[in-house]
């Protein structure tokens, strides 16, 4: 009772002198609000950053917690994983091959399937590698390249199941593989975003060559994903792929993605591959971590820009600390005369505290709001150009950041003048 | 009967800059239930500072003083916030009343001081009370710039008197008013002892003295006459 009967005192009186002094508590929010509005920013784009990053490595990585196993692609392992995993939902495998979609007979624009922002710069740059158990070696250029034309090399990516549980693409137009019913001898496809650009830019014929097949499927088409890399990539069902990918080409690794709960199947999976020659060496999963990996990456650039923001913010502070004792100064025989009618020192602290507190969380609440009607604003300005802040709503973490930088504020400017006001000597002033 | 208060040896000493001063030197002071007690003595003879030391603003050097029979000489600060709020009402020269703020408004000040809570109710109630008891219930509403000396000092002996305390102090009530204000402010102070409020009136005015059932000197740091009136 009389701690809360202190806390309505202080708040009571902390109001009274804030409607008492509107303009000088104006002029204090404005020395704090920029500092706040530094920290909420600062919050938010490192919030919309990290979401952003994050679903872009969910992407490519998949989704936290997901374990991956990759093995070396010989010695039948692709049979071995589609006969494990068959049935199995809690379970993907992924297979790789190269492919050139377009004109037949001729050199890709994009060689080794790099982005297309290379096309016509021979690829990435450098020879053309392949990567096995043994190592990576440069693939023996042919002594007569076939001259360059209408076609665009892609990675092919054969999938035994639905991978979007680990991997969340983003349908973006046409439809997802269905992997009911049986394969078909015209491949199904969904392109990457940067397959569809370079499909609707070179205005492809439709032809598929499978890098060490004899003969070149007609594929469908299906849709498009965003899969959040940027070179040319199609997926496909995995057993679609083996019709046309010979055993002569299992080079590279197989990849699988696994359910934390699935752990029988990599067992079994990594049994059977044992049991047909594989290294146990080579056969190793590890969790996915994308959180980690992206907070160890934001660390840095998130400690620089809140230590600018604080420096801002440190300059509210002393504002709201030269207005406090300014006003304590004025305010001498209001607080002696508070503690004549028995107002404690405490009491008189906290009265100036209040004041301060409610300036700062005023000035929260101004910032958070300027926050948020700024981060719709830009939204709906800049969204079309920057996909991160496409559909972004106001991370709670900076509105948060906000309150506690307002009341850290608060209690900052106002402790030395609520110092100074409960040392105010009744006797002296009351005398004067 | 316990007396009110009882002050046996008192003194105090200003350090200031220079030399220390001695102002009190040995008071004595006894005050019971609905006493009234005029401090006469020249400028800087020590009656303000008499006054700080009852009223707990200050400390004595030395003696002792009981209030209600208890020694309160050595006190904390937190106690003697308790004891301002609860045993003493205080009236100052210069009103002290908060600009900002509605006569009403000065008064509550003495109820919300941290000792206690009462609802918002009953403390209007009460502020009412107190100020109809100094005759200006119908200025509740106006602020301190609009009304006359006189009227803002009933305001402020209106905070004094809205706790009901045991004893009020009051230091050069009229010192910033004219002699007919003056006579009405002593008035007012002067029916709180009729209800059982002990009165303690620092004062240069022989006439407002008198009105007090005692009259005491303060010379040379001592109260060297006294005595009913």
């Amino acid at each position: 009772m009389a701690l809360s009967g202190r806390f309505r005192s202080a708040l009571i009186i902390g109001g009274q002198g804030i409607r008492a002094r509107k303009l000088r508590t104006f002029l204090s929010m404005i020395s704090l609000f920029l500092g706040v509005l530094a920290v909420v920013a600062v919050q938010a784009g490192a919030e919309i950053a990290d979401r952003a990053m994050l679903s872009d490595i969910e992407l490519s990585a998949g989704k936290d917690g997901t374990l991956v196993l990759n093995f070396p692609s010989n010695n039948d392992a692709g049979t071995v994983m589609a006969d494990t995993l068959a049935g199995r939902s809690d379970a993907v495998g992924v297979d790789n091959a190269m492919g050139i979609i377009g004109e037949p007979g001729v050199a890709p624009v994009n060689p080794g399937a790099s982005p297309l922002k290379y096309a016509g710069r021979g690829g990435y740059g450098g020879p053309s590698m392949v990567c096995d158990q043994t190592g990576c070696h440069e693939i023996k250029q042919d002594d007569n390249p076939p001259p360059p034309g209408q076609a665009i090399e892609v990675r092919l990516i054969g999938l035994t199941g639905d991978i979007r549980q680990f991997r969340p693409f983003q349908l973006e137009a046409g439809r997802w593989l269905d992997f009911g019913g049986e394969p078909s001898m015209s491949p199904g496809l969904v392109l990457n975003r940067e397959a569809a650009a370079a499909l609707n830019q070179y205005r492809l014929p439709a032809e598929l060559r499978i890098t060490g097949s004899t003969a070149n499927p007609t594929p469908r088409i299906l849709g498009v994903v965003h899969d959040g890399s940027d070179g040319p990539a199609v997926y496909l069902r995995a057993d679609e792929l083996s019709l046309w990918k010979t055993a002569g080409d299992a080079q590279g690794y197989l990849s699988v993605y696994l359910n934390p709960s699935a752990a029988d199947i990599e067992q079994t999976l990594k049994a059977r591959l044992v049991a047909r020659g594989a290294d146990p060496g080579n056969l190793q999963t590890y969790p996915v971590e994308a959180r980690k990996q992206i907070e160890s990456e934001l660390r840095l650039l998130r400690l620089i820009f809140l230590a600018m923001a604080a420096l801002v913010l440190l300059i509210g502070i002393a504002g709201i600390l030269n207005v406090g004792l300014a006003t304590v100064g004025e305010r001498i025989e209001e607080f002696a005369l508070r503690r004549a009618v028995g107002t404690p020192r405490m009491l008189l602290a906290g009265i100036v505290l209040a004041e301060t507190l409610i300036i700062g969380l005023l000035t929260a609440a101004a910032a958070v709001g300027v926050g948020i009607v700024g981060l719709k604003l830009a939204a709906s300005m800049f969204g079309g150009r920057f996909q991160m802040l496409q559909g972004v709503e106001f991370p709670w973490q900076a509105g948060l950041a906000g309150v506690i930088a307002g009341l850290a504020a608060g209690v900052l400017g106002g402790l030395l003048p609520a110092i100074r006001a409960a040392r105010i000597p009744i006797a002296t002033v009351m005398r004067a | 009967m316990t007396p009110l208060i009882e002050l046996t040896g008192l003194t105090k000493t200003l350090k200031g800059q220079g030399e220390p001063r001695t102002i009190l030197s040995g008071v004595d002071l006894t005050v019971r239930d609905g006493d009234s007690v005029a401090i006469l003595g020249r400028s800087g003879s020590g009656k303000s500072t008499l006054l700080s030391l009852i009223g707990l603003f200050d400390r004595p050097d030395g003696g002792r003083y009981l209030l209600g029979g208890q020694d309160i000489t050595k006190l904390s600060e937190r106690r003697a916030a308790r004891l301002r709020s609860d045993e003493f009402g205080f009236v100052f020269q210069r009103f002290f009343l908060l600009k900002h703020l509605t006569a009403a408004q000065n008064v509550a000040m003495a109820l919300v001081n941290g000792q206690g809570w009462a609802a918002r109710r009953k403390r209007r109630a009460k502020v009412l009370a107190a100020l109809d008891l100094v005759g200006i219930a119908h200025l509740a509403k106006h602020k301190p710039p609009r009304l006359s000396g006189g009227e803002q000092q009933r305001v402020a002996i209106a905070r004094a008197l809205v706790r009901e305390p045991k004893i009020l102090l009051a230091d050069e009530p009229t010192g910033a008013l004219d002699t007919e204000t003056g006579a009405l402010v002593i008035e007012v102070l002067h029916a709180a002892t009729a209800r059982g409020c002990g009165l303690i009136l620092v004062t240069h005015d022989h006439a407002h003295a008198n009105r007090m059932n005692r009259v005491v000197r303060l010379a040379d740091g001592r109260l060297v006459q006294g005595g009913q009136v």
